[in-house]
This record gives structure tokens, C-alpha cells and sequence, in this order.
């Protein structure tokens, strides 16, 4: 059994990086927003479905969408987040309650939407990139890496930079990052807190929905699958720490080589069991996420 | 404090009383329908409601079933059941104490079906699951609960022994079955069947539901099985393909159960649904023959053609087949809407005596053995898809073309 080591190394990175597309840009929103959205499952939904249609109507590849996905969404995310800061900027009861069950609410409401406009037959995209794999074989010993897979890892890793350099070289980055650690202070030094948190839900949306589209490529699609990753996004996030930007890479590749090693030796039918064991484990030993830098 | 005690006590007492139903005097029949309208399985949810409402249709637009030379037209009324066993009894109680509805037609899912179960036999209300499987249904011998598809372990043994009719022979064989209690069942049975065919099983494996099954997959591959056979639903068959495809591993043969007879899965996959193995007991070809409703197989696939664009699956036409059921055992007590205890008990007697050729086959429930209250009407059938159409390939008797076999590499299709 030892052989498949390798492969399940392999695997489980390759499933990490699945998870890192779909937590990094919610565990973005939640450092600056400080709204755990539950909807994040119906945003990568919503861009699944925009790219399996404009694949159906176009026939060009889905991946040659995501900038257009990215802007279309962006601009979505751009156009909500004032309704969203209204309820968390409240003054009476609970804000951050509110943010819960305000955006429980929304996914619930996108579900039932998705159900009537897209029906209810589960679906796939088509890529040139689903097609083929590359065989490694080190020592004499055989790793596939599914050339989609390995697509999503890039994409992942882009996006991590992307946003890495954003935060720390950009003066909009520095404005997000002076807004997560204090909202009053940062208004005070001119940022302006209202556009700023709707660029960065404009961000997150608009990556959560190009996330759908790579998902739609490995996975499948339909107008319940959102409820699965809203699900992982949080098991990382929460992992990584709450709003840690830098530690979601780290989580998301735990939990996909915990998942990937389970499965192959132990009983599969414990691999989620494992999973929440080990989270439970983390938070107890370290409360605010795996290197203690959660909010 | 004490007598807040004793009133908790009470109120935990009445959760355990069936208030009686009392019945309702109505000029229809009011029938409760309750199945996965939301969640995880509401793909097959929506393909009972298809399954039920195109018998309902179908009734109505005769003007109603024929009681003693009057019509009576039929009424849904449905309840969501989530995808969620708990929220499926609390549905089923709602439909009989404030709906007050006749009788149930049933849902899509075995898990839900067990949890509806004892519901509908406390308030003695007779229900007719059109879809679900799991043996254990019938094992638990509900007395007012009928399926008018066959367990798993009645149809799974058939595709296993086509298979081991291939030449050359498969020899070792892996399975894997989601984690709920259909596609579990389904397992068990390949498992059980795959036992008795001497086939070598090099890995059993239960997964939780949903879940991306590459790495899984990755350690069948180094078995090198002749066959992969899979438990699951739709969007899981969906996701299994595609992980197959994505390692490179081409089996000989790949089994699957249930809904790759649906033509959205055909549509879904594309060239890979391509020459995939599956258990059915009824396909839109089957040579059936039925004075009720829709003469055959093929009149029942058109109408479901003209109605969803969709031609039907055996879970459709088993839910359709559930409505008939339920038409003939009133047409033979004679049974008016608003029906007392005393006349669903004769419904149920009634049930368990139908013999009746429909378009889905014969449907005769089992009275006695493991089988119980399930239809051991029809015969299994193992189907393959071949140029995108589902095409019966065993047993010899119902053969419509012969099995491909081994199945084309993904690579080279």
C-alpha cells in the first residue's frame, strides 16, 4: 500500500487546491467585512451555471469566460454589499447575528431561484482542459495528475498572489488592511469604508463565481451544490483562523491531504468524520486557527 | 415546577398517540404527495413529482377515476420533504392531521421513505412509494407502506450475472456506494450478487455522500478490477465519471445505479455515459401491454416526452405506476374520497390482493417474506447506453442489442 503514497500525496494537494479556490476569497471578505457569508456556495453556483451557459451558447472553452465572469460578478457583488453593510452597521440588536441570517437567508433564496431558472438535473462543463492527465512515474512507481486538476491548483495559487500583492503592495490593499484592523481609525486616515468593503465583496463574489466555473470542469453542477462548499469554505477559513488571509493555502492543503489519506487507508466511509476530528483537535489546541492569527 | 413537570410529561405522551384521522366528505380525492422538492435529492424528488403528476394528468383528463359509474377527479397536495428524513415525517404528519388527506404517494429517497413509514402506520394511512429501494423497507414489514419499484436486492443480481455472461470474463470486481441507505443497499447487493458470481471483490467501499472520490479512486486503479460498480445518485454519478476519466482508469465494465436511464444524465456526460452498465426494471422500450391509462411502454414515454421534453426513467414510470396501483385497488373496494379507517383498511387489503398489467409491468406487492408490500412483479434488467440511447441488454430474454464489452478507453472516444 505504501506505493500509493505518492498518488495520495498527489491527490490530496490537488484536492487542497480545489479548497483553496474556494475559502481565499471568503476568508478575505470575513477579515474585512467581518460577514460570514453563507451564501459563498451559491456565488460559485451562480458562476458554474454563467459558465456552462455561455459554453453551450458560444461553444468557445469555459476558462476563456473567466475574466468576463470575474467583471460580470464583480459588479453584482459591487451593487449588494451596500444592503449587506446596512445590516451589519446597525445599531440595535445584533449586527453580526444579523450578517448570518441575512445572507442564510439570501443562499436559501438563490437556491430556490437556481431551481427554477436552471432546473434540477445535475450537469457538467466541458473543457479542453477535462480531457488528458500527465504521468509521472518516480521511482518506478506511477502518479496521474489530471491536467484539469492541475489547472485548478494554478488557478489557486494565482489567485493567492494575486490577492497577497494586492493587500501588501497596493495602496487600496493597505486601505483594506488598515479598515480590517480598525474602521473608525482607517476613516479617520481617508479611507473610505463604504466603497472599499464593496471592492473587496466585489472581489470575492467575482472569484467565488470563476471558482464555480473550474468546479462545473472537475466536479458537476446543480442548483444544490452550493450548500457542500459553503460548508469546506468555512471548515478552512475557521482552520486557517478567521480572516488570516495567508493561512487559507496552508489549511486548505490539511484538509485535502487529511481527506485524500483517509480515503485511501482507512475507511472511507470516516473521511469526513476524520475531518471535523482534526478541526475540533486544532481549535481546542488553538483556538484562533492553525497559527493563532485569527481574529 | 412539579406540575410544569407533569405537563412536559403529558406533552411528550401525546407525541406518542395517534389522534384518529377523521375523514372528510370530499368530490375528489385528496392525495398527499411527499418527496425531496429541496437539497441534495432533488433531482430524483422532482422526478417522482413528474412520475405523479403525470398520472394525476393523465386521470383528470379522463374526468376522474371511475367509482360505481361516477368520476372522481384526483388533487395533489405536496409536501417538501427536504432531503431530510426527519422533515419528511414532519410533512407526512401534516398531510394526514391538517390536510386530511386520503391516501400517499411517496418519496423519491429510502431514507426518507423509513422515516415516513411508521408515520403513515400510526395514522393507518396507506402510502405507495414509487421510487424508493433499500430493503430495508420492506424488511421492517410497514403494514400500510407498498413500492411499486423492486428492491435492490431483487434487480441488483441481474446486472452482475450479465456481466459475468461477457466474454472474456470479468474476474475481480471493485464496489463503492455512497453513504444513505438506497445506494448503500445497492452496494450490499452488487456485493452479495458479485459474491455468488464468484467474481473476486477487491475493495468494498462506503463514501460519504457528495464527496470528490478521486483519491479513492486513485487506489482502485492500482486493483487493476475488471468492473467498477457504484451506489449513488445523479450528481455523484456525474462526479464518478468524470474522477474516472480524470485518473485514466477504463474498467472493462462500469455499473451503475440508479439514474443513468435518465436522459439528463446521457446529456450531462456527454461521449464518456458511453457504453456504462445500469440496473432498471423498465425502460421506455419494454414490451409491456395495460388497459389502464396508457397502453404501453411507448405511449407512456411519449406523453412524458410531450409533457417534460423528457422521455421518463424507471423512477418516473414507477411513480406513475404507484397512482395506478392506488386507481385499481379503489376501483375494486369501491372506495369514495373521504375515506374512514375502516375503508383504508380495506384499501390495504385491497393493495395486497392487485394483480395488474400496467405500462410499467406487472404490478403484484409481495404479502409475505423479505419482500414485503414491495411489487415482485417485474423482471430485472441490465441496460447499457449505446449512441446515447438506453438500450436493455440482459437478460437474454428482454435483450434489445448486444452488450459492448470491454468498454472503450476514455482516451479514445
Amino acid at each position: 500500500m505504501m506505493e500509493l503514497l505518492p498518488q495520495a500525496l498527489t491527490d490530496g494537494i490537488l484536492l487542497g487546491g480545489i479548497y483553496i479556490t474556494i475559502a481565499i476569497a471568503f476568508s478575505l471578505t470575513y477579515g474585512v467585512m467581518h460577514v460570514i457569508d453563507f451564501a459563498v456556495g451559491e456565488w460559485i453556483m451562480f458562476g458554474a451555471f454563467t459558465g456552462y451557459y455561455l459554453n453551450k451558447w458560444t461553444g468557445l472553452d469555459p476558462f476563456l469566460f473567466l475574466p468576463v465572469i470575474f467583471v460580470l460578478y464583480f459588479g453584482v457583488g459591487y451593487v449588494i454589499q451596500p444592503v449587506i453593510h446596512r445590516v451589519l452597521s446597525g445599531t440595535k440588536g445584533n449586527p453580526f447575528l444579523m450578517g448570518l441570517v441575512f445572507t442564510f437567508g439570501l443562499a436559501i433564496m438563490f437556491r430556490g431561484l437556481a431551481l427554477t431558472a436552471f432546473g434540477f438535473y445535475s450537469n457538467s462543463i466541458p473543457s479542453a482542459f477535462s480531457e488528458g492527465s500527465f504521468d509521472l512515474e518516480p521511482l518506478g512507481l506511477t502518479v496521474t495528475i489530471p491536467t484539469v486538476r492541475l489547472v485548478g491548483l494554478c488557478y489557486a495559487l494565482a489567485i493567492t498572489l494575486i490577492l497577497h500583492y494586492l493587500l501588501k503592495k497596493t495602496n487600496f490593499g493597505l486601505g483594506v488592511r488598515a479598515l480590517a484592523q480598525h474602521k473608525d481609525a482607517a476613516g479617520l486616515m481617508g479611507v473610505n469604508s463604504k466603497r472599499t468593503g464593496s471592492y473587496v465583496y466585489g472581489i470575492y463574489v467575482g472569484i467565488s463565481a470563476m471558482t464555480g466555473v473550474l468546479l462545473g470542469c472537475i466536479l458537476s453542477i446543480g442548483a444544490q451544490m452550493g450548500n457542500e462548499y459553503t460548508i469546506f469554505a468555512f471548515f478552512v477559513v475557521v482552520l486557517a483562523g478567521m480572516g488570516y488571509l495567508a493561512g487559507v493555502p496552508w489549511a486548505a492543503l490539511l484538509l485535502g491531504l487529511v481527506q485524500s489519506i483517509f480515503m485511501i487507508y482507512f475507511n472511507p466511509s470516516h473521511t469526513l468524520l476524520a475531518v471535523f476530528a482534526i478541526l475540533y483537535i486544532i481549535l481546542l489546541i488553538s483556538p484562533r486557527g492553525l497559527f493563532g492569527k485569527g481574529v | 415546577m412539579k406540575f410544569g413537570f407533569v405537563r412536559v410529561l403529558l406533552l411528550i405522551a401525546a407525541l406518542f398517540v395517534a389522534i384518529p384521522v377523521h375523514a372528510e366528505q370530499r368530490n375528489f380525492f385528496k392525495i398527499g404527495v411527499i418527496t425531496e422538492l429541496s437539497g441534495d435529492l432533488v433531482t430524483g424528488g422532482n422526478i417522482t413529482k413528474r412520475g405523479y403528476d403525470l398520472w394525476a394528468q393523465e386521470v383528470n383528463a379522463k374526468g376522474g377515476i371511475v367509482i360505481q359509474g361516477k368520476k372522481y377527479p384526483v388533487k395533489l397536495v405536496y409536501a417538501d420533504a427536504q432531503s431530510n428524513p426527519a422533515a419528511g415525517a414532519a410533512a407526512a404528519e401534516r398531510l394526514i392531521t391538517q390536510e386530511k388527506v386520503d391516501f400517499i404517494l411517496g418519496p423519491y429517497s429510502s431514507g426518507v421513505t423509513l422515516a415516513v413509514a411508521p408515520v403513515v402506520d400510526k395514522y393507518k394511512i396507506p402510502m405507495i412509494t414509487g421510487s424508493a429501494e433499500s430493503p430495508l423497507i420492506w424488511k421492517n414489514k410497514f403494514k400500510y407502506t407498498f413500492g411499486t419499484i423492486p428492491p435492490i436486492n431483487f434487480t441488483g443480481a441481474t446486472s452482475i450475472k450479465t456481466l459475468t455472461e461477457m466474454k472474456p470474463a470479468p474476474k475481480t470486481i471493485a464496489i463503492i456506494g455512497s453513504n444513505d441507505a438506497f445506494s448503500k443497499a445497492t452496494a450490499e447487493a452488487y456485493k452479495t450478487a458479485a459474491e455468488k458470481a464468484k467474481l473476486k471483490i477487491v475493495k468494498f467501499s462506503i463514501v460519504p455522500s457528495g464527496q470528490d472520490m478521486t483519491p479513492l479512486l486513485s487506489a482502485v486503479r492500482s486493483m487493476k478490477p475488471d468492473v467498477i460498480a457504484f451506489g449513488g445518485h445523479d450528481e455523484e454519478h456525474v462526479k464518478f465519471v468524470k474522477a474516472l476519466k480524470q485518473i485514466g482508469y477504463t474498467p472493462k465494465a462500469l455499473l451503475m445505479h440508479c439514474g443513468i436511464t435518465d436522459k439528463a444524465f446521457i446529456d450531462a456526460v456527454g461521449k464518456d455515459g458511453e457504453q456504462i452498465f445500469g440496473t432498471t426494471c423498465w425502460t421506455g422500450t419494454a414490451k409491456t401491454k395495460s388497459n389502464v391509462l396508457w397502453p404501453n411502454a411507448a405511449a407512456y414515454a411519449a406523453a412524458s416526452q410531450k409533457a417534460f421534453n423528457n422521455p421518463g426513467d424507471y423512477t418516473q414510470g414507477g411513480c406513475s405506476a404507484a397512482g395506478i396501483a392506488f386507481q385499481t385497488a379503489l376501483q375494486k373496494i369501491g372506495a369514495k374520497p373521504g375515506m374512514d379507517e375502516a375503508m383504508r383498511t380495506k384499501l390495504i387489503a385491497a393493495l395486497e390482493q392487485i394483480d395488474v398489467q400496467t405500462f410499467y409491468g406487472r404490478v403484484k406487492f409481495a404479502t409475505s417474506g423479505e419482500f414485503y408490500h414491495a411489487n415482485v412483479g417485474l423482471d430485472p434488467l441490465t441496460v447499457q447506453i449505446q449512441g446515447g440511447h438506453v438500450k436493455t441488454v440482459g437478460p437474454k430474454a428482454s435483450v434489445e442489442a448486444p452488450a459492448i464489452y470491454p468498454m472503450k478507453d476514455w482516451k479514445s472516444r
